[in-house]
């Protein structure tokens, strides 16, 4: 089931339809957006694959402070580099989709925020979460005290089973009770 | 394997769902639909039909997409400044397709009917204000006489009384699905941390933004913190002094709001005519000063929570709009002569005269104190888009085309106008004079808010103005669709009369009297509501208390499993030690056993937060 880059067909538009939560006029304005990151010569290549430095050149994605980490976790490359496929790009653009679910949403927000990639969020994934949210460097960064008290609010706050670290359902839990999530996990090209 | 075969179990569509909510990867997904398709379907044809059913749906769903407003401007303005800006634009949006809707309906069931008498009988132009089809004097009380008899009285009220039911039920509708959404899954009570880290908005894509509220976020995580610890430093001199200053404000925040009413009154005695602009000149001038002191006052206060503020400020404004709306009413009810059209015409003018003075107040309100921000008093710094105001003052320009409705049927045709033009005005006002908000606001609450503080007292209050007017009052004598008549619902009763003649229609007539005409039976109606809500009422406590009997057994296994690998290590310590006592011929079976479970147990909870198995 290859899909040439440069033109959609009208069974795997449908399929495409059928596996996302995009309407028909998002996966072509994805189709096309994708298509422009491309060269000439690429375009003809099956299951082309766009570098991870490319695919951060889009306005929605090149200012988010997650934007590496939400290309590692949809990319389904071996080598782990970032790189995204059509497909994997769509799949990006469904899970922040409008028509999404809470449950697909969490699921992915939680696989961001595990910076690495252990299944669980613990202190470190914590810390790193945080420090991406306020900033990188060292004057905007929160003092070393201020990180120990957070994340100490943080856990008591939601890792019920008291395992000092937060699991998925834990997680979901957390979300479930902020209902701005939804509307903020948002990326619409 | 499992999971194909529940998934062959299911209906095309909810396998559809089923398959786009699997949190795997595109190819994952894939694989998984053509497994599907070729572990045999019993019944393909029934399946085709599903299929292009749910295309059919689909289509519909992207057919709108194209066609929806001012899509591109709400990704700009959502990219810059965030979701609780772009509440305020949506429920602009959503107000204007609103109005759309109203003035189609009354256009059709009303105008067009008019204007095709007017057609027939020309001498009712008389080209004067009041014969216009704006206002309720110029409709006449004819019967269009076509292949269908359309009688003007009878359209013209049930043309009101649906799209007051209609409004109303649609405000509902939102307005429940958006609590249930919001704040029966919120919990109210934690307001930690996680709720900014969750926070953050993926559409804004704008690198200042960016950097702004990174910075905010900062400043806010650390207010948290420091909160968190000053919570309990509270002296009761303080809150004394707190209390004080609630009191006070309160006061004069009352009292401004009845003078300002007490004032208007009298305005309109002097003013008895009632046809110059003085009246609505004065009412929206108020309307814009007011609030400013409102929020001055809110300044001095000390509130324990942002959100409690915001409460305050907004009830405070909401109460001063009804006392004027209500002042402005009273006093229109009791004007003579054609009375219905003179308010038709007051309301006319107060609509313009408001807009006026919203294209003012995003003048003043928003350039003026961004050049006082920027150039004079750096200190103030650029001002923030007040969502809270903004959509207050919306709500109260919604009603009062709800008041009209009744006595100027084609106003929405005005407020149409008015939102579209208010719509771009916001929008250079806020790009070219605002900057992104400080906090983080509570956006999708923020607009449960709204839409509820639309339906309790505005629409509430609008629907009981038309509805006194329709049922007690009594209609001019020489103009209106309804002259000569001893109130506008007398209408019913004279075409009941008429429907009685008709055989075959004892029923009609039997409802009417029985049901519509009764008091027992809106006491019963009363009755079962009240017992539904009871019974409502004390099921969601019951759930209430079963979420916290759950929390509490998860704290409780947590604290179980803590103990039980304690003890295990334990009995791994001393197993140990056993064996380096002993160091010879029994091989550690028990500590072997010990490994294991302790290997189970860590890959059982690892278990819950990997993604499901790919299937085969």
């Amino acid at each position: 089931m290859g899909t040439t880059a440069s033109q959609l067909g009208k069974d795997t538009l449908s399929e495409y339809q059928e596996l996302t939560f995009l309407t028909k006029q998002e996966i072509l304005l994805a189709h096309k957006r994708f298509s422009e990151l491309l060269t000439k010569d690429e375009k003809d290549i099956p299951n082309i694959r766009i570098s991870l430095e490319r695919i951060l050149t889009l306005p929605e994605l090149k200012s988010n402070p997650f934007r590496k980490r939400i290309c590692h976790v949809f990319s389904t490359s071996e080598h782990k580099d970032g790189s995204l496929t059509f497909e994997d790009f769509l799949d990006l653009l469904s899970a922040f989709s409008d028509s999404a679910t809470m449950e697909i949403k969490s699921h992915y927000a939680f696989r961001i925020f595990d910076f690495d990639d252990d299944g669980t969020l613990d202190s470190d994934d914590l810390q790193k979460l945080v420090n991406c949210l306020t900033g990188e460097t060292d004057e905007t960064r929160l003092t070393p005290e201020e990180m120990r008290q957070l994340i100490t609010n943080i856990l008591e706050e939601s890792d019920i089973d008291k395992d000092g670290t937060v699991n998925l359902s834990e997680f979901q839990h957390v979300i479930s009770r902020s209902p701005d999530f939804v509307s903020s996990f948002k990326i619409v090209l | 394997m499992n999971l194909v075969r529940e998934l062959v179990a299911m209906s095309t569509r909810d396998r559809v769902r089923a398959i786009q909510d699997l949190p795997m990867s595109f190819q994952e997904k894939k694989h998984i639909r053509w497994v599907l398709k070729h572990t045999g379907n019993k019944s393909p044809c029934h399946c085709y039909n599903l299929t292009s059913f749910r295309k059919c749906g689909s289509n519909v769903r992207s057919a709108r997409q194209t066609l929806e407003l001012w899509q591109g401007t709400m990704k700009e303005i959502g990219g810059k400044f965030g979701t609780s800006v772009l509440s305020y634009f949506i429920f602009l949006k959503w107000l204007f397709m609103f109005n759309v809707f109203s003035f189609l309906v009354n256009f059709g069931f009303i105008t067009i009917p008019q204007l095709v008498i007017y057609i027939t009988h020309p001498f009712f132009f008389k080209g004067y204000f009041n014969y216009t089809v704006m206002y309720y004097g110029s409709y006449s009380n004819e019967t269009l006489i076509g292949a269908m008899d359309y009688k003007m009285q009878l359209g013209y009220f049930f043309t009101i009384a649906v799209y007051m039911l209609l409004c109303g039920i649609a405000l509902i509708f939102s307005m429940a699905n958006s609590f249930r959404k919001n704040y029966v899954l919120a919990d109210s009570t934690s307001s930690g941390a996680w709720q900014l880290l969750c926070s953050w908005d993926f559409s804004i894509t704008n690198e200042r933004a960016v950097r702004q509220r990174k910075n905010n976020l900062r400043i806010q995580l650390k207010e948290s913190l420091s909160e968190k610890a000053q919570h309990e430093q509270l002296t009761s001199s303080e809150k004394l002094k707190h209390f004080g200053i609630y009191l006070g404000s309160w006061l004069l925040s009352t009292s401004l709001t009845v003078g300002c009413g007490a004032s208007i009154f009298f305005l309109c005695q002097y003013e008895i005519k009632a046809e110059t602009l003085l009246v609505p000149f004065v009412v929206s001038l108020m309307n814009m000063v007011i609030p400013l002191f409102y929020s001055l006052f809110n300044k001095f206060e000390h509130y324990s929570s942002q959100r409690r503020q915001i409460y305050a400020l907004v009830l405070r404004n909401v109460l001063f709009r009804m006392c004027i709306l209500g002042v402005l009413c009273y006093y229109w009810m009791n004007v003579v002569a054609c009375w219905e059209s003179v308010v038709g015409q007051a309301l006319y003018r107060l609509v313009i005269v408001d807009f006026i003075f919203l294209m003012l107040g995003s003048f003043f309100g928003e350039f003026l104190s961004n050049v006082v921000g920027t150039r004079l008093l750096p200190r103030l710094g650029v001002p923030e888009f007040d969502v809270a105001r903004n959509v207050l003052e919306i709500i109260y320009a919604q009603t009062l085309a709800w008041i009209g409705i009744y006595f100027s049927p084609l106003l929405p045709a005005i407020q149409i106008l008015k939102f579209f033009i208010l719509f771009y005005i916001k929008k250079v006002s806020l790009m070219h004079n605002c900057q992104p908000p400080r906090r983080t606001g509570r956006a999708a609450q923020m607009k449960t808010i709204f839409t509820a503080l639309l339906f309790f007292p505005f629409f509430l209050g609008a629907l009981s103005i038309v509805g006194y007017t329709t049922w007690s009052l009594t209609p001019s004598e020489h103009c209106g669709p309804f002259r000569g008549l001893n109130s506008t619902f007398s209408v019913v009763e004279v075409w009941i009369k008429e429907v009685e003649a008709i055989p075959g229609s004892k029923w009609v007539v039997f409802i009417y009297q029985k049901v519509i005409r009764s008091e027992i039976f809106y006491f019963l109606i009363t009755i079962i509501i009240l017992i539904i809500v009871y019974i409502f009422w004390q099921v969601s406590q019951g759930r209430k208390q079963l979420i916290v009997l759950l929390r509490r057994q998860i704290v409780n296994e947590g604290k179980d499993k803590s103990f039980l690998l304690e003890k295990l290590q334990n009995l791994q310590k001393s197993q140990e030690l056993k064996v380096r006592l002993e160091r010879s011929t029994i091989p550690g079976q028990g500590l072997l056993r010990t490994m294991l479970t302790i290997g189970t147990l860590q890959r059982s909870r690892r278990r819950t937060v990997q993604p499901p198995s790919i299937v085969s």
